[in-house]
């Protein structure tokens, strides 16, 4: 597929509708969907850009630590299941990875949480 | 001025609290300025004058709480504890009526005092800043948890919910994986390394079981230059608790508004409002606190998931409850570095 503009490009389209002509013409009840529309929006927009390599990056880190290839989701889920078990010898680097994959996510929701690094 | 006082039922509200008020004083009572606030998501406040011929005016706030709510504390029960823990000296708006009846204002409410100042955090935390009064806030609060901790749970009101004299920390943990369990969140290693730390570490029980608030916080309080002016929200108080959860959960990176650096509130560092606590006849426990702060974490990140999928079943389908899902990565980043190995 060749499409334009692409994804993200569009999602900044409805983004800055929302913000810039939506929001000031919605009765106030309204006012907080709005920008919480127009934030998921940006969100998704980044989320297009950044989700096939942090995706790659996770299930790469998932293979290494579990010893075994297989599709994301089961290997996420396979960790996860052997992390409730209880497996103390995975968790310090079950953590990094956690941190690791984290960073990602929060590239996409919320970019600059993870500045913040103490208690 | 479009009239936006009536409230979305139809029920006019200045009218039902003219009545409310009249009835419970004996005389013709006026209601007028009618403000809704844009605090509390589930419960409605509004604010209003009160006058009737024989009495000066009064500034008050009516609480409207959605009927059948679960969980939660009685209109009754919260006007009670408010009454008792003000009766300890634990600053708390004045409660004027609390009536179940639904008929009246579209669903259960009480009336208090409008006590000044500021709750909308980012203007507290603007406040705090300029008068300089983090620590003093930070120290009022202190002082207030432990007047309430201080209180005999025998002499909490009736209704109040009452979890029993089972080791707080251990039903805590166990409703968690409940939720966990019924939501099916099965594949997030952060949450799974962050339930295996607190499985580790359940602390016993304290020494004393206490009457606690349960969401103290910024954004829960009303702040002046004087500080700390009234604890609200009182509808999850609770007959036997953990005290170090009250002492946890204002701690929480989520309500310091980007202060990261002021683990109270983003208004202050943890000392002044653990001297404060223990001056005033409080038990300080730290690694039963960091154990609360993790539990506190790890719930909430569980509760955005669970709007989520409130959101995506058809139970809640709301754009708002759709974005709490995204709001996870969060929490399991505030998680992985509380437990950090």
């Amino acid at each position: 597929m060749n499409l334009y503009p692409n994804a993200a490009d569009l999602l900044q389209a409805i983004a800055d509708l929302l913000d810039e002509e939506v929001m000031s013409a919605v009765p106030a009840e309204l006012a907080h969907k709005v920008r919480v529309a127009s934030n998921l929006a940006r969100i998704v927009g980044r989320e297009v850009e950044l989700a096939g390599p942090a995706g790659e990056s996770e299930r790469q880190g998932l293979v290494s630590l579990l010893g075994r290839d297989g599709p994301l989701a089961e290997l996420r889920a396979q960790l996860t299941a052997r992390l409730r078990e209880g497996d103390p010898a995975l968790e310090r680097e079950a953590w990094c990875l956690a941190v690791e994959v984290t960073r990602d996510e929060l590239a996409v929701v919320k970019p600059g949480h993870d500045r913040w690094e103490g208690k | 001025m479009t009239l936006r006082s009536a409230p979305a039922d139809g029920t006019d509200l200045a009218g039902g609290l003219a009545r409310v008020l009249s009835d419970a004083w004996g005389t013709r009572v006026d209601v007028s300025n009618l403000a809704p606030s844009s605090a509390g998501a589930r419960r409605r406040n509004v604010a209003f004058d009160a006058t009737a011929r024989t009495l000066p005016a009064m500034e008050l706030v009516v609480t409207i709480v959605p009927a059948g709510a679960m969980g939660l504390n009685s209109v009754t029960a919260e006007a009670q504890m408010r009454r008792t823990a003000r009766d300890h000296g634990v600053p708390v708006p004045e409660v004027i009526v609390s009536c179940e009846d639904e008929s009246l204002l579209g669903g259960p409410f009480f009336i208090s005092s409008r006590v000044a100042g500021e709750t909308v955090p980012r203007r507290v935390l603007r406040l705090v800043h300029d008068a300089g009064t983090g620590d003093l806030l930070a120290g009022q609060l202190g002082t207030a948890l432990a007047r309430l901790h201080g209180i005999d749970p025998a002499e909490a009101p009736a209704g109040l919910i009452d979890p029993g004299l089972r080791p707080p920390s251990e039903a805590a943990l166990e409703d968690l994986e409940g939720s966990m369990r019924d939501l099916g969140v099965l594949d997030r290693p952060a949450l799974a390394l962050g339930m295996k730390w607190l499985e580790r570490r359940l602390p016993a029980a304290p020494q004393r079981l206490s009457v606690v608030h349960t969401d103290v916080r910024n954004g829960n309080l009303i702040v002046t230059t004087e500080g700390l002016a009234a604890i609200l929200d009182w509808e999850g108080a609770r007959r036997h608790g953990d005290p170090m959860e009250d002492l946890a959960w204002p701690a929480l990176r989520m309500w310091r508004f980007r202060e990261d650096h002021l683990e109270v509130g983003g208004f202050a560092a943890r000392e002044p409002l653990v001297d404060a606590y223990r001056q005033a006849g409080g038990y300080f426990d730290e690694d039963r606190m960091e154990w609360w702060k993790v539990l506190g974490t790890l719930r909430w990140a569980v509760g955005l998931y669970a709007q989520a999928t409130a959101h995506l079943s058809g139970t809640f389908p709301s754009i708002v409850m759709a974005a709490s899902g995204r709001r996870v990565a969060e929490m399991e980043w505030d998680l992985l570095m509380l437990i950090r190995p």
